[in-house]
């Protein structure tokens, strides 16, 4: 058998990998995307909840942060994973069905990275949110907007500008969290540069593969929040 | 209630508790080292050096700490080279390969928050040193990296945090600390719920030992933040610089 | 005439394309005061700086002590030092007085004293400290000895660091705007300190907007003006009929 060389066997010929690689890492970015969905109103929520929601709610937002930031995520995809096919197990067991119905590995992992992700989002919009000036809030009182108008135009922008940078990171770490859910066996990058390992007996070459598209994934994402943040903070002063 | 099976857990999971620890520890300790390295590298004024360190801190903030472990642990063998060197013995052990691939990460990201100690240092207090006739070693050694260190601290922290949970991705090349113990059991039982508890409560109770552990020595370096302050402290004098 | 203790010669100081100072001569004799006065960009904390080398020359002459501070052309274009031990030494003997005080914010007030002493100077620990004691007495703060910079209010911080200038036993002092970050009401603690100083011969060069100092107790006055000196003198020649229209201005407005 021949020794097909780096390119041939990352690239798109008879021996490459490279569409599946690539597909991989439009999983990954789906991942991502789902967990940044889920962690934005779980974050959200909890932020609210840290700002002006009463005692009960400042603490149970206090005990969610504090929970999912000092546990490690892959104990957490552990319990969506197992704890979710042990859910629907028993569901499917009283529906009649037998032995062991796994829970979609997708939805534990994005559940997963969605939870943990929220505990840092919360942090950054509750940053963001005592960034914005007070005055800037009360001359918006003061004209007489309603409640909910004063939140979409005025607060909400605001608080976006702010949240850009951390949201940005948060993005990124969703990017490098989504391996961890190979663990699942749920297809993304890393699991599909395992795949081509075993197969080829090439570890090193598909894993180097994998961490060169992570490398122009995040990359990118950083080039894209960072337009965005110039573009949000036309006129404002540099910190 | 299932008493029994929670103190059984809490028993095994607990055997995992040192090599957590060890993993930890030890990679932050290299990794220290390390980042003082990659962070007078990037500081120095020698072109190729600074770039060198930039693009390692670069790729290894942009690439999952999993695949940095796989390329250590899996990667390596590939090579015959490797499999036949002196290192072979070294590089085929998970828990090495496991303290090679967090350090070198541990590396990159507290060369960062050194930096930034670094960077932070008053400017006023680094003129008044230059001022006396200090060496830039001088300099550097009774100022800048003292005041740096003290800016770092609480970023170094959380960092360390974040090192103790990154070890239970150990676990994943067969290493049995906290994570990987939890994993066997939860295969075995099928109580994730339980488990999920216990180890998690095992986590935070490290992390806020280690949170205090770090708060104590930050109030130690850093008299001058406690009491009261007649004024504002110079410090903020400096950033508000009057031409 | 006892020989300049400062010599500066044709001195000229670019920021890229902007010159601050285009062509200053001035001398300080020893036990003179010599204030320098100016509006904002004429220059006079440049010149000053230029003394220690904190900022360094593009073109003219430095001398300290009868030494002239060499220089040399950089690959980039720009002047350096040419030897750093050189300037160094020189530091060690020109004690810098910050408008921001700059202490060290991780050092206690005794420490921060006994700093340049001890790790630039070499001197003998016990004996810095001892001498540090005395200074914090003299410039009236001996009780804060334990305390950090920031538990010290500004004029208390400024003559701390006027102790721990005094403590490197130097041949001359510079003062940039010592008082311009002041309350007023702590300015004049202050200047009370310096005019102990003027009063005991040392040589000093202040750069200030206390015109009340600039008068009472300069032996000499020096006004800049765009980079240039405009007019330099006794105080009473300057501020009096002799003085240029500019300084009148200057002093008016």
């Amino acid at each position: 058998m021949n020794n097909p060389g780096f390119l041939q066997l990352v690239g798109f010929g008879q021996q490459g990998w490279g569409a599946a690689l690539l597909l991989g890492a439009v999983v990954t970015m789906a991942l991502a995307v789902s967990g940044f969905a889920i962690g934005a109103s779980l974050g959200s929520l909890a932020a609210w909840a840290k700002i002006a929601g009463g005692r009960i709610s400042h603490a149970a937002a206090d005990i969610y942060t504090t929970i999912l930031r000092g546990v490690p995520d892959l104990l957490v995809i552990y319990l969506f994973y197992f704890g979710g096919s042990r859910g629907i197990s028993a569901i499917g067991h009283l529906l009649g069905a037998e032995g062991f119905i796994g829970f979609p590995g997708f939805l534990a992992g994005a559940l997963a990275i969605g939870m943990v992700s929220g505990a840092q989002q919360a942090e950054v919009f509750r940053g963001a949110y005592s960034a914005v000036s007070r005055g800037e809030i009360e001359a918006a009182i003061a004209v007489g907007t309603d409640r909910w108008t004063r939140f979409r135009r005025i607060v909400a922008p605001l608080v976006i500008r702010y949240a850009l940078p951390g949201l940005g990171n948060v993005w990124q770490v969703l990017l490098k969290e989504s391996a961890l859910i190979s663990v699942t066996g749920v297809v993304e990058l890393l699991r599909q540069s395992q795949i081509a390992a075993g197969s080829t007996r090439q570890p090193f070459t598909f894993y180097f593969a994998a961490a060169v598209l992570y490398l122009v994934i995040t990359t990118l994402s950083s080039l894209s929040f960072f337009k965005a943040e110039s573009r949000f903070s036309r006129g404002m002063r540099r910190s | 209630m299932d008493f029994r099976f929670f103190a059984d857990t809490l028993l095994r999971l607990s055997g995992g508790i040192p090599l957590t620890l060890l993993l930890a520890l030890i990679s932050c300790a290299i990794g220290a080292v390390l980042a003082l390295c990659l962070a007078a590298m990037r500081l120095s004024k020698i072109g190729p050096l600074a770039f060198l360190a930039h693009a390692y801190v670069f790729v290894y903030r942009g690439t999952p700490l999993l695949v940095q472990i796989f390329l250590v642990y899996y990667g390596f063998g590939q090579f015959p080279l490797v499999r036949h060197s002196f290192l072979w013995p070294i590089l085929r052990e998970p828990f090495w390969c496991a303290i090679i691939a967090l350090s070198m990460n541990t590396g990159a990201y507290a060369s960062e928050i050194i930096r930034g100690g670094i960077l932070s240092v008053p400017h006023g207090q680094v003129e008044a040193a230059r001022a006396c006739g200090m060496s830039r070693l001088t300099q550097f050694r009774r100022i800048v990296m003292p005041l740096a260190i003290r800016q770092a601290l609480p970023a170094y922290g959380t960092e360390i945090i974040l090192m103790v949970k990154a070890t239970s991705l150990a676990s994943v090349i067969t290493l049995m600390e906290i994570t990987g113990i939890a994993a066997e059991i939860i295969s075995e039982t099928y109580r994730v719920i339980e488990v999920f508890v216990i180890a998690g409560a095992l986590y935070l109770a490290i992390n806020f030992i280690l949170t205090r552990i770090v708060q104590i020595v930050e109030r130690w370096l850093t008299p001058y933040k406690r009491g009261r302050s007649v004024l504002p402290p110079a410090a903020s004098v400096d950033a508000g610089e009057i031409a | 005439m006892s020989e300049a203790v400062i010599s500066v010669r044709d001195l000229h100081k670019n920021f890229g394309s902007v010159e601050v100072l285009k062509g200053i001569f001035l001398d300080a004799h020893e036990g003179e005061v010599v204030s320098i006065l100016g509006a904002s960009g004429s220059g006079k904390s440049t010149m000053l700086r230029c003394i220690n080398m904190l900022e360094t020359p593009s073109a003219g002459e430095i001398r300290v002590s009868g030494e002239v501070i060499a220089l040399r052309r950089g690959r980039d274009g720009s002047m350096r030092p040419a030897d750093h031990r050189q300037v160094e030494r020189i530091r060690s003997r020109v004690a810098m007085v910050f408008q921001n005080f700059n202490l060290w914010s991780h050092r206690t007030v005794l420490e921060n004293v006994i700093e340049a002493p001890v790790y630039v100077q070499k001197r003998k620990r016990a004996e810095c400290v001892e001498e540090a004691l005395e200074l914090l007495a003299k410039v009236g703060i001996a009780e804060k000895r334990d305390q950090y910079p920031a538990h010290l209010s500004g004029g208390q911080q400024q003559r701390a660091a006027i102790a721990r200038a005094l403590a490197m036993h130097p041949d001359v002092m510079l003062f940039d705007e010592p008082t311009s970050a002041l309350d007023p009401e702590l300015v004049g603690e202050v200047l009370r300190v310096m005019q102990g100083l003027a009063a005991e011969g040392r040589t000093m060069l202040v750069v200030t907007h206390e015109m009340g100092f600039a008068r009472n107790v300069s032996d000499r006055v020096v006004f800049l003006h765009r980079g240039v000196i405009d007019m330099q003198g006794k105080p009473e020649d300057v501020f009096g009929a002799a003085g240029s229209q500019r300084f009148r201005k200057f002093i008016s407005g």
